[in-house]
């Protein structure tokens, strides 16, 4: 048993050791090699693309989803609907965390959805 | 008579304390969401010391919460890392000449603010003391400043009750970093392909629908890029 939670432990410290050095090596790629490689602009503009379609990769079946199967009517959705009308019209850093929250909450806990 | 590493470092805190006010909630937020998927406090404060990037310590949140391979979580994480190979193609000219500690320091602490205020400077000035004190002072308050509204959310999670759902603040936090990305339409195309193909290929093998949801997005995006500047072009 104990020796079961020290391997768990020891895989998370090694999991976050591994996302740790995707830092490092995107941070670094240029700085450490010196100047030496250039990035082709085609590479350049089609990397600008990565966060928007990675954001989104992870948000959506999050809200879409309700135990792996489509569900568009469930209170994450209504939630995350709030959340982007509210981070799109406001620059509030809060805002959207608040708003958020006491929709899924009040739909979760209020309405027993 | 000053020294240029101390004008630089004066320079670059007063370009630099305005924007990262805006570090605070995320921090705060960060912490939270790390306890939330049942991080102890020293594994959350670990996580963020070792990776030091507040989107990829979120993304990978639901991944390391649903058991998912090392490899995924590794490419995820990358992925939302990416943007930085652009960044530190763009500054290592201002690094030029520098040991490679100084080096690696500068890579680890390289954050979007920091990027974002500084890039067109850092590129322009002449003056290599000038420009390592102008980039090093700021980075090392901003890392700084992170850490400690981190562990303000670590700690602070342990108050707020089990049952409210905290692990929403990821995808809340996950969506807020996504909609300012979203003023260009060729970025909606990136995102709703990248989202839906994530959605409708999630029962391929060994969860490769979100891998192949973000090549499809990046692809996607891509592409309209160039359709809408053909059109222009016409």
């Amino acid at each position: 048993m104990s020796a079961g939670v020290m391997s768990e432990g020891l895989w998370l410290w090694l999991t976050l050791l591994v996302i740790g050095s995707t830092t490092i090596l995107t941070r670094g790629s240029f700085i450490l090699a010196g100047e030496k490689g250039r990035l082709p602009p085609a590479l350049q503009r089609a990397l600008r693309y990565a966060p928007a379609a990675a954001l989104s990769a992870l948000v959506m079946p999050d809200l879409l989803l309700d135990g792996g199967s489509l569900d568009p009517l469930n209170p994450k959705l209504a939630a995350g609907i709030v959340v982007v009308v509210v981070a799109w019209r406001w620059r509030s850093p809060w805002l959207p965390f608040i708003l958020g929250m006491a929709v899924l909450l009040l739909m979760r806990k209020g309405l027993g959805w | 008579m000053e020294s240029s590493f101390r004008r630089g470092a004066r320079e670059g805190m007063r370009d630099f304390l305005p924007i990262s006010v805006g570090l605070v909630p995320w921090a705060m937020v960060t912490g939270i969401a790390m306890r939330s998927i049942g991080l102890s406090p020293l594994e959350a404060m670990g996580m963020n010391l070792l990776v030091y990037a507040g989107t990829a310590q979120l993304g990978t949140l639901p991944l390391l919460a649903s058991g998912a391979p090392l490899w995924l979580i590794f490419l995820t994480a990358l992925v939302l890392n990416l943007r930085f190979v652009i960044f530190s193609a763009a500054l290592a000219p201002a690094f030029h000449g520098h040991r490679f500690m100084r080096r690696l320091a500068s890579s680890y602490l390289l954050v979007d603010g920091m990027f974002a205020i500084g890039a067109d400077k850092l590129r322009r000035a002449d003056d290599a003391q000038w420009r390592w004190g102008y980039y090093i002072v700021p980075s090392l308050y901003g890392w700084g400043l992170w850490q400690c509204c981190v562990l303000v959310g670590v700690l602070g999670a342990g108050v707020i009750p089990r049952d409210w759902s905290l692990e929403f603040m990821t995808t809340i936090a996950l969506m807020v970093m996504m909609i300012p990305m979203l003023r260009e339409r060729p970025m909606w195309v990136a995102a709703l392909v990248g989202g839906l193909g994530a959605v409708l290929l999630r029962e391929l093998p060994l969860r490769l629908g979100l891998i192949a949801g973000i090549a499809l997005g990046i692809g996607a995006g891509f592409m309209a890029e160039r359709a809408l500047a053909r059109r222009a072009a016409r």
